[in-house]
């Protein structure tokens, strides 16, 4: 029997185990520890430039302590991934086979684990630029972090006193209620005007006396591919005071109007609406009318001989079909629409109305969220403000989502 | 009783058309107003009658390319495609790799991956960037235009629901077959997968690309400097007497793209539809 090579990959292996634990040691003694004291206490010494002293800075202080039991996660599962080696290796020198060659304990690694070696830089990205902001900016909306304390000056914990702040203290409640009703409405009606248009339009190019379907089909895929924010740009152009709109009402004789002015509530809410079914009804036309093509036809031969009649067709058959497969798309879109920064931020951004803190009567929550973390530094209670939102769309859309068949189900055509 | 059905149809495919047609123009007069625009003499919009320019010349789009001074817009060109193709390439990349492990591998991550992800976009996007942005900031990371590509790619992989349903469509014994004749994994996806795949790989390319092309948000925080600014967040500080600038500076972008959505239109309707069925 050939000798195994010296270097192989069991002995490799047994260079890389020590090594890893070893490493790991070294980085909680030199700065581990020290980091996730550091998350518990959010610093401890206040700079002070006056008297030459250099503080701590308590954002880094979180994100270093994050980063310290994240690597410490990681390390507890290449524990348990060793661990199980080890056995599987034991197992092998009692019956005495031979260790492989690196070469193939690699490429038979690159088969056997196809998918370690496929997620890792995707699940490596995900991990760093998703999952470490959002848990950094939940772990935030437990702290006193913005307005005026920012570093060099100490953050604190203070559990849920931004949640209080945000449910029960007066200014920042009203805003808050008056927000939420006027989002949850918005995101009715726009969801319900997207889909119900871009269903009618599909249905009216499914037509069989409607001819050159290409052509029709080219005008609302134009404004699809338009990019979003030159849209918003043209429309807020197209609505302003010098704009076409109010040279007609002027040149009729009529004063011009401030369609997205600081009093226009209701014109500018309208506006919003418009604005994003003329940039959504195409998506959801080109979705329905991929849809429609999948309808058996024999259905509607079977049912108009049953004696249903066009609109019976259309409710019985059409629509219970087209609603089922787009249950998930449906749902997306409503969550979109709940969060749908762009139509108000362009065409309104930056406006701030008496009775609002720090927004405006068309701001949704997610344009009063940039309000209040990106321009005016509150992060914590914009911090709390995401988790509110997140729990109002999750909680709506995890209970539909999975339980509809898409996700149940996914295996069913293969 | 047949005549009546004629005339009814008759009115029906009138009525169709009628509809057809104020639905083309509501979609296309706006772009139309555009395109005009920036093909007006002057900029100012209240120089113009109403939804036309008073007179018509390429002096906006010369003007648009050499008055860099105030507005530099190949310098923000410049920025954008760079940022875009970089994103594009690297995203995409991760996008398919994801979605095709998610798609033909059954592993003991796998569910509780794909619930995490549904769980991740549920979050407020802002949430994420007020603390990509934090993090930016605390490690000197801003004023980089590589770390908008950074910020794209890595983004990217969340979005793999629409390319894992069309490799959910893949019939499963084309790689049975590939298994019998020995071939391994990373041979079964560059030599049987990619190629059936153009489709999705043009659809996850376009929509790569077409994303931080026309992103503005990002671009805006994390860009100070103007001359690293992108197209969209430069255009955005144009005002009204600038108009026919921006008229000009936007169809100048908007026509790629377009170009790009109509001329790949065949497969952006199938990575659509096929996506969305299987969720």
């Amino acid at each position: 029997m050939e000798k195994a090579k010296f270097i192989n990959s069991r002995t490799i292996k047994l260079l890389i185990y020590p090594a890893v634990i070893i490493a790991y040691a070294v980085f909680m003694i030199r700065s581990g520890i020290s980091d996730i004291r550091g998350f518990f206490t959010l610093g401890e010494v206040e700079g002070d430039a006056w008297l030459g002293i250099e503080g701590d800075d308590s954002v880094i202080l979180m994100l270093k302590g994050i980063l310290a039991f994240i690597i410490t996660a990681a390390f507890i599962a290449f524990l348990v991934a060793v661990i199980r080696d080890i056995k599987t290796n034991i197992a092998e020198l009692r019956l005495g086979t031979a260790p492989d060659s690196l070469g193939t304990a690699a490429s038979r690694f690159m088969d056997k684990k196809f998918y370690v070696v496929a997620l890792f830089l995707p699940v490596a990205g995900v991990l760093i630029f998703n999952i470490l902001p959002i848990i950094f900016m939940t772990l935030i909306a437990f702290t006193n972090y913005g307005g005026d304390i920012v570093p060099p000056k100490l953050i604190d914990w203070i559990g849920f006193d931004n949640f209080k702040k945000i449910l029960v203290l007066s200014e920042l409640k009203a805003t808050f209620v008056k927000i939420l009703g006027w989002n949850i409405l918005w995101a009715v009606l726009s969801t319900a005007i997207n889909y119900f248009g871009g269903l009618f339009l599909a249905l009216l190019l499914n037509k069989k006396c409607v001819k050159g379907k290409t052509f029709w089909r080219a005008f609302p895929i134009i404004a699809y591919a338009v990019p979003g924010f030159i849209t918003f740009l043209g429309f807020k152009f197209m609505f302003s005071y010098g704009g076409p709109i109010n040279y007609y009402i002027t040149r009729a004789g009529a004063n011009a109007v401030g369609f997205l002015d600081i009093d226009a509530a209701w014109t500018a809410r309208l506006i919003g609406l418009g604005v994003n079914a003329w940039i959504s009804i195409p998506t959801s036309m080109l979705l329905a009318t991929g849809m429609l093509s999948n309808i058996n036809p024999e259905l509607y031969e079977a049912a108009s001989l049953d004696g249903a009649g066009k609109w019976k067709q259309f409710v019985k058959l059409t629509l219970p079909f087209v609603i089922f497969s787009t249950t998930p798309t449906l749902i997306t879109s409503f969550v979109g629409n709940f969060n749908n920064f762009g139509v108000f931020y362009f065409l309104r951004g930056g406006m701030y109305i008496d009775g609002y803190f720090l927004a405006s009567d068309t701001d949704l929550l997610i344009n009063w969220l940039y309000n209040l973390s990106i321009e005016n530094n509150y992060y914590a209670i914009g911090a709390a403000i995401s988790l509110i939102i997140f729990l109002i769309t999750s909680v709506f859309s995890l209970m539909t989502y999975v339980k509809s068949d898409a996700f149940r189900k996914e295996d069913t055509y293969r | 009783m047949k005549k009546h059905i004629t005339v009814r149809g008759a009115a029906d495919a009138v009525l169709a058309y009628a509809i057809l047609i104020a639905a083309a123009f509501v979609f296309f007069f706006p772009v139309l107003w555009l395109i005009l625009a920036s093909f007006s003499s002057t900029g100012s919009i209240y120089d113009f009658k109403g939804f036309f320019p008073s007179g018509y010349s390429l002096e906006t789009f010369k003007k648009l390319f050499t008055d860099t001074a105030m507005y530099d817009y190949p310098s923000w060109l410049k920025n954008t495609l760079f940022v875009s193709s970089l994103s594009c390439v690297i995203g995409t990349v991760l996008v398919i790799l994801t979605a095709y492990t998610m798609s033909r591998f059954r592993f003991r991550m796998r569910k509780p991956m794909m619930k995490t992800t549904l769980v991740l976009s549920m979050f407020p996007s802002f949430m994420g960037m007020t603390a990509v942005y934090l993090i930016m900031v605390n490690f000197g990371l801003i004023n980089k235009l590589l770390s908008l590509v950074l910020i794209y790619s890595a983004g990217a992989p969340m979005g793999y629901l629409v390319q894992k349903g069309y490799f959910d469509t893949i019939n499963n014994s084309i790689y049975e077959a590939a298994k019998i004749d020995g071939a391994s994994n990373p041979v079964v996806f560059t030599r049987i997968t990619l190629p059936l795949s153009t489709p999705i790989l043009v659809y996850t390319a376009l929509t790569s690309f077409a994303w931080p092309w026309s992103d503005f948000i990002l671009p805006n925080m994390l860009l100070k400097n103007r001359d690293l600014w992108t197209v969209a967040v430069g255009l955005t500080h144009m005002g009204e007497t600038e108009f026919s600038r921006f008229a000009a500076g936007a169809i100048f972008i908007a026509v790629p793209i377009v170009i790009l959505y109509f001329a790949l239109s065949r497969f952006l309707v199938a990575g659509v539809s096929d996506g969305a069925i299987k969720g």
